[in-house]
């Protein structure tokens, strides 16, 4: 029974993980920029979730647009203010990666001027297990994040494939050039990048909220995750990062059934080191979005 | 013209020279190596609310002939940022006595201490090993290994919970705490059936739940800190986690106190009464009241103590017309041994640890309450 425990455990923590580390690849794939405020972005939106339903005491639905518009606004002033200038002053990839870091930095610091340093919940019912059989608790939550996931990733799919703009963005992570000659404009689609990834973080970002809780540093243990997730399924594939991130959050519970729980984080990164080792292209060998 | 401009130009130099020795001959600075950052930083808050008032008091009174300060630097509770600290406030701060937290960030300091023969005082860290980290190195707090044996008699005789489940945080404050336990457990009756060591960063703990339940206990020991306690709190309850929860002084802190998951919880602390009548704690405790609104925790008054043990110091060395180095400071506290205090009158013993009384308490969601008093362990 523990076995089967720890396996819905890791299902639904790989789905938020597979939220995450999507939006992250997105991002990377398209832009090639080294999105280190990404797990900014999740803290914001997780953060402004909170104070509006916590707090403000509103509508849950009122918290998930409000946190919705939070994330897209950050990860698009991010992209505008902080990237683009770089950019255009032909700043080189680790120059990017360090604005975007020192952004990571300040966005954690002001949550916790906004909303406190200490720990803060959000209380649900939805985040309380009921036990299904003897010994095996799930709760709401853990249906919600999966169902959430396969339709957020549905819906991906369905823009990348059959929309101009999804289109667009994928003929931008194999050839910016190309996008240009054809009169698209490339800072643009980086625009709708950055807003589909931090839309991407929310659901995420909330669902975490009402189930472990919030502190400022937690964006972090995200970007680890993401960045993890990324490598293992291929930098650019989304199909990969979302398979990554459901093993992660696998690997990292049912670690537990045999190790003791300070080994299930490092089990995550035995993984990315097996898979740097033998398989560097990461699951599907993709270095672009498809 | 240019005369009179370099004549002048000398003028200021000499008065500047002359306000910077007479501001330095007076005032005397000490250090504070807190986490203000990070997922442990309302500690530092917390400790900081403590030492801050000790030093208005002590500059109320005049216990020192200038003015005595604080500078903090950030350890954010990892023992690699309170080493760069030490550093810092030890070699260009220059200061006599550092306010330290947490087990392995004292542990890290505590080397530079003893070299440069800089006081380190210790009001919130409580693995054992902290008592034995060299003359420079005091602690103002009872240490874990009393925590520990003061709740367990408790749980196993007076609650009847026999089967302990031990989550620890896997550095040196949580090795001695289970360490301890594995000692002290078999003679006082009890068992324990399980010791699960988590990272310091984990945040993620619905797997460890599981592992809990299936050793099915009568009680679950959480030896962590800061935003990291909490979340274990929160999501062992979510996750079908009914026993009883104990912990040490880390418990104390407000965000426990208003976890509702948190609610009937068991921690040990130092025994204070914030009613007492005796000067320094009803000075501390109306003063604290008047600025916070609130009753202060055992840290609050352990940092305060803190400071005011370098104040009183630091005025005995001035009366005798000794400089307050690091060296005079232990020459003196050694001599003194016996110092009044929030709490009482308290003793240091020789290898710089305090022996106090102890309490545990219940999280009752309004400030907790004293369930039972335990005598030192």
């Amino acid at each position: 029974m523990l076995l089967l425990q720890l396996l819905i455990n890791g299902v639904q923590a790989g789905a938020l993980y597979a939220l995450i580390a999507v939006g992250f690849s997105l991002i990377f794939g398209s832009t090639r920029i080294f999105h280190f405020a990404h797990g900014a972005t999740f803290t914001i939106a997780a953060y402004v979730f909170y104070y509006v339903y916590s707090l403000l005491q509103l509508h849950w639905l009122a918290a998930v647009l409000a946190a919705t518009v939070a994330a897209v606004a950050f990860g698009l002033a991010v992209n505008r203010l902080v990237y683009t200038p770089i950019q255009k002053h032909e700043g080189s990839f680790f120059t990017v990666f360090v604005a975007s870091f020192g952004v990571g930095i300040i966005a954690q610091n002001v949550c916790g001027m906004l909303f406190g340093r200490a720990f803060v919940s959000v209380d649900t019912p939805l985040s309380r297990s009921v036990e299904l059989l003897p010994d095996l608790y799930v709760s709401p939550l853990s249906g919600i994040a999966i169902v959430i996931a396969l339709a957020f990733f549905a819906g991906l799919q369905a823009f990348l494939m059959r929309t101009h703009t999804g289109m667009a963005l994928r003929a931008l992570s194999d050839n910016p050039g190309l996008v240009r000659a054809y009169g698209l404009s490339p800072q643009r689609l980086s625009m709708a990048v950055f807003a589909l990834g931090s839309l991407l973080v929310v659901p995420a970002a909330v669902l975490l909220a009402a189930s472990s809780g919030l502190q400022p540093a937690l964006g972090h243990h995200i970007m680890l995750i993401s960045l993890a997730a990324t490598i293992v399924g291929g930098v650019g594939s989304l199909r990969g990062a979302a398979c990554a991130g459901l093993l992660l959050g696998l690997a990292e519970n049912l670690a537990l059934n045999w190790f003791e729980p300070q080994w299930s984080e490092a089990v995550t990164f035995i993984v990315l080191f097996l898979f740097i080792l033998f398989r560097p292209a990461g699951f599907f060998g993709r270095t672009t979005v498809s | 013209m240019s005369r009179i401009t370099t004549m002048l130009k000398a003028a200021l130099l000499a008065c500047g020279l002359l306000g910077a020795s007479a501001a330095g001959a007076a005032d005397v600075t000490i250090g504070a190596l807190f986490p203000m950052s990070g997922p442990n930083a309302s500690y530092g808050d917390i400790f900081g609310s403590g030492a801050n008032l000790a030093a208005e008091h002590a500059n109320a009174d005049k216990l020192l002939s200038g003015k005595l300060s604080i500078q903090y630097e950030d350890s954010q509770a990892l023992p690699q940022a309170g080493l760069i600290g030490m550093n810092k406030l030890v070699n260009v701060q220059k200061v006599p006595y550092v306010l330290s937290a947490f087990t392995g960030v004292s542990k890290a300091i505590s080397t530079i201490s003893s070299r440069t023969r800089t006081v380190a005082v210790n009001g919130g860290g409580v693995g054992p090993d902290l008592a034995e980290l060299g003359p420079y190195f005091w602690n103002v707090i009872p240490l874990a290994n009393v925590e520990v044996r003061s709740i367990i008699p408790y749980l196993v005789k007076e609650r009847g919970l026999k089967r302990f489940v031990l989550v620890y945080v896997d550095d040196p404050l949580g090795q001695a705490i289970r360490k301890e336990m594995e000692t002290t457990l078999p003679g006082a009756g009890g068992e324990l059936v399980q010791a699960l060591s988590v990272p310091v960063t984990a945040q993620q703990f619905s797997g460890v739940a599981a592992r809990v339940r299936s050793a099915n206990p009568d009680v679950v020991y959480i030896a962590s800190y800061g935003s990291q306690q909490s979340q274990i709190v929160k999501q062992f309850r979510d996750n079908g986690i009914k026993q009883q929860f104990a912990s040490y002084t880390a418990f104390s802190i407000p965000e426990i106190n208003a976890l509702p998951e948190a609610k009937g919880s068991l921690y040990t602390s130092q025994r204070m009464d914030w009613n007492s009548q005796d000067p320094v704690t009803k000075r501390f405790v109306d003063d604290y009241r008047a600025r916070h609104g609130k009753l202060p925790t055992a840290y609050i008054a352990n940092y305060y103590n803190a400071v005011r043990l370098f104040a009183l110091l630091a005025h005995d060395l001035e009366s005798k017309g000794l400089p307050v180095t690091g060296e005079n400071l232990l020459k003196q506290r050694v001599e003194t041994k016996t110092f009044d205090m929030v709490g009482g009158k308290i003793t240091i013993d020789e290898n710089g640890t305090v022996s106090m009384p102890m309490q545990i308490n219940e999280i009752d969601g309004q400030g907790g309450k004293v369930v039972s008093a335990a005598e030192a362990g």
